[in-house]
């Protein structure tokens, strides 16, 4: 075996050396295929077993290479390039696991974990700007695309039959809204007069638009006002979104008394197939006079609703709903994966939006509700408190939560319905949030 | 000055953003309140008519004929039933 390594060696380098001498004897020649042989210094076997090693993924994190740049051609410190990428790594198998085992959003998780994964890979740069985490990312991340497919497919899958039938609850999706602008005050207050962390108002802003509860608006927002947050933010968005269950019932049982939890809403009215047709020309209309800056979200939305509610494109639609937002969920995971390379996200930045994301989503929930009990002061139809946390958008996981907590209190009280209008009021709200964000710093 | 700016910027934030998301919802609530209406009153919901389904002529009689037979064989079951 050795004999014929050496036997190849020899072959190799003589290659090497007559192609160099062809080279310099014809100049004419400046590109030929033998390219590589050119550059191919001849080694010894032991050598070359010493690069091999020093290429092994042992030694990159061990002892890593001074000058290894990360994704973005920079620099970065010894820390990130081996204890952090392994820290990173361990944090993506935590995440597989939340995905897997305790079924935590893992139609995004585990794209995100695994691009996570991938990103910490060393030597091979994975993340950078020619591998294809790179690609993805730089093809639908940066420039925003991927999110305005994902939402056209949600509104393929939205009904808002229960919002045209109780319009009303409209107003506890835009109570909801809350959580983001009143994240954004306590963020840029804390910066400003603490040494906790020192935020932009855009970083601030990109960071409170997880109180919106929507994982597309977060990444359409964080990448157009501060992608280096991205991996994080979507981090948060998603798994916050996963977490609805556990954060959202204990606001809404301490902000509600057993009375206004067993209250029963009457049932809906039927609406027609004309109505639901109009509706998302209508939003859009109206999106487009009050605020052109949401409407690619808004329109992008519309667009797949309308094609639902028209009847006729069936094969459109059906594509919308499943392979085109199965398709743009893989990449759109993995391009946010590709942000969770150690020297991104293991910084002291993380913790505090991890924080902040947390803070937003529970105000926002907290404001749905009380909205609800505000509304409840004027004359007319009761609502029950509960639907008020489903203004948060996480379509439709909070209004699934509702009608849990209400089903605790009164065996027979199907909230489900009722609580999908302000649901579906929330991702129009945080659209247009995110439109007003976009609007402030165009 | 510096300082206090920022905060007050992000009040600002809050007070544009919560305020536009409110309007647009009210004025959305309002247009799907006189958009049922209109529907509604203009073009309500034709409920879909049931067409007598037409008789088909063909083999009435062999049909009429296989019923009553049925019928019958189901009338003398019971009433053995019954008996016994």
């Amino acid at each position: 075996m050795r004999f014929f390594i050496i036997k190849l060696l020899i072959l190799l380098s003589f290659f090497s050396l007559s192609s160099n001498l062809l080279a310099s004897s014809s100049e004419s020649i400046k590109v030929n295929p033998t390219h590589k042989e050119e550059t191919y210094k001849t080694k010894t076997l032991s050598e070359m077993v010493a690069g091999f090693v020093k290429l092994t993924g042992i030694a990159a994190l061990i002892n890593p290479d001074p000058d290894e740049l990360n994704a973005q051609g920079k620099k970065m410190s010894d820390f990130h390039k081996s204890w952090g990428r392994i820290i990173m790594i361990l944090i993506t198998f935590l995440l597989f696991y939340l995905a897997i085992a305790k079924g935590f959003e893992p139609l995004l998780l585990l794209p995100i974990a695994f691009g996570g994964l991938l990103a910490n890979i060393p030597v091979a740069n994975i993340a950078g700007e020619h591998g294809f985490l790179g690609v993805i990312y730089n093809m639908g991340l940066a420039n925003e695309f991927f999110p305005i497919i994902i939402f056209m497919g949600v509104g393929a899958m939205t009904d808002f039959a229960p919002l045209l039938s109780n319009p009303k609850t409209a107003l506890l999706g835009g109570a909801a809204q809350f959580g983001i602008f009143g994240t954004l005050v306590g963020a840029v207050a804390l910066s400003q007069y603490t040494d906790m962390f020192s935020f932009t108002l855009q970083q601030a802003s990109a960071i409170s638009i997880i109180g919106g509860a929507d994982g597309p608006t977060s990444i359409f927002i964080a990448s157009k006002l501060s992608p280096e947050l991205l991996g994080a933010i979507a981090v948060a968005s998603y798994s916050y979104m996963a977490m609805v269950p556990i954060i959202q019932p204990p606001i809404m049982r301490a902000l509600t008394t057993e009375k206004e939890r067993k209250i029963k809403m009457k049932t809906m009215r039927k609406v027609s197939n004309l109505e639901k047709l109009i509706f998302p020309i209508m939003v859009l209309i109206l999106a487009i006079l009050v605020l052109p800056e949401s409407t690619p979200l808004i329109g992008a939305f519309m667009f797949g609703n309308f094609l639902k509610e028209s009847g006729v494109v069936e094969r459109l639609n059906d594509t919308l709903q499943n392979s085109l937002i199965n398709i743009t969920t893989i990449f759109l995971g993995l391009g946010v994966g590709s942000k969770l390379a150690a020297d991104q996200f293991l910084v002291a930045e993380t913790l505090a939006i991890l924080a902040l994301g947390i803070v937003a989503f529970s105000a926002g929930t907290a404001a749905g509700v009380l909205m609800a009990k505000l509304m409840n002061l004027f004359p007319g139809t009761k609502i029950n408190p509960l639907i008020g946390s489903a203004g948060v958008s996480a379509v439709p996981m909070a209004a699934r939560v509702s009608n849990k907590v209400g089903m605790e209190y009164d065996r027979s009280n199907m909230l489900l319905m009722h609580a999908m209008g302000p649901n579906v009021a929330g991702v129009i709200g945080s659209a247009v949030a995110a439109g007003v964000l976009i609007s402030i710093f165009a | 000055m510096e300082e206090l700016n920022l905060v007050f910027e992000g009040l600002k934030f809050m007070v544009l953003g919560m305020g536009t998301v409110f309007l647009f919802l009210v004025i959305l609530i309002f247009a799907i309140n006189i958009q049922a209406k209109v529907i509604a009153r203009y073009f309500p919901e034709v409920k879909k008519l049931v067409m007598p389904t037409p008789v088909i002529q063909k083999n009435t009689n062999a049909k009429i004929a296989a019923i009553t037979a049925a019928v019958l064989h189901h009338r003398k079951l019971q009433s053995k039933a019954k008996n016994g």
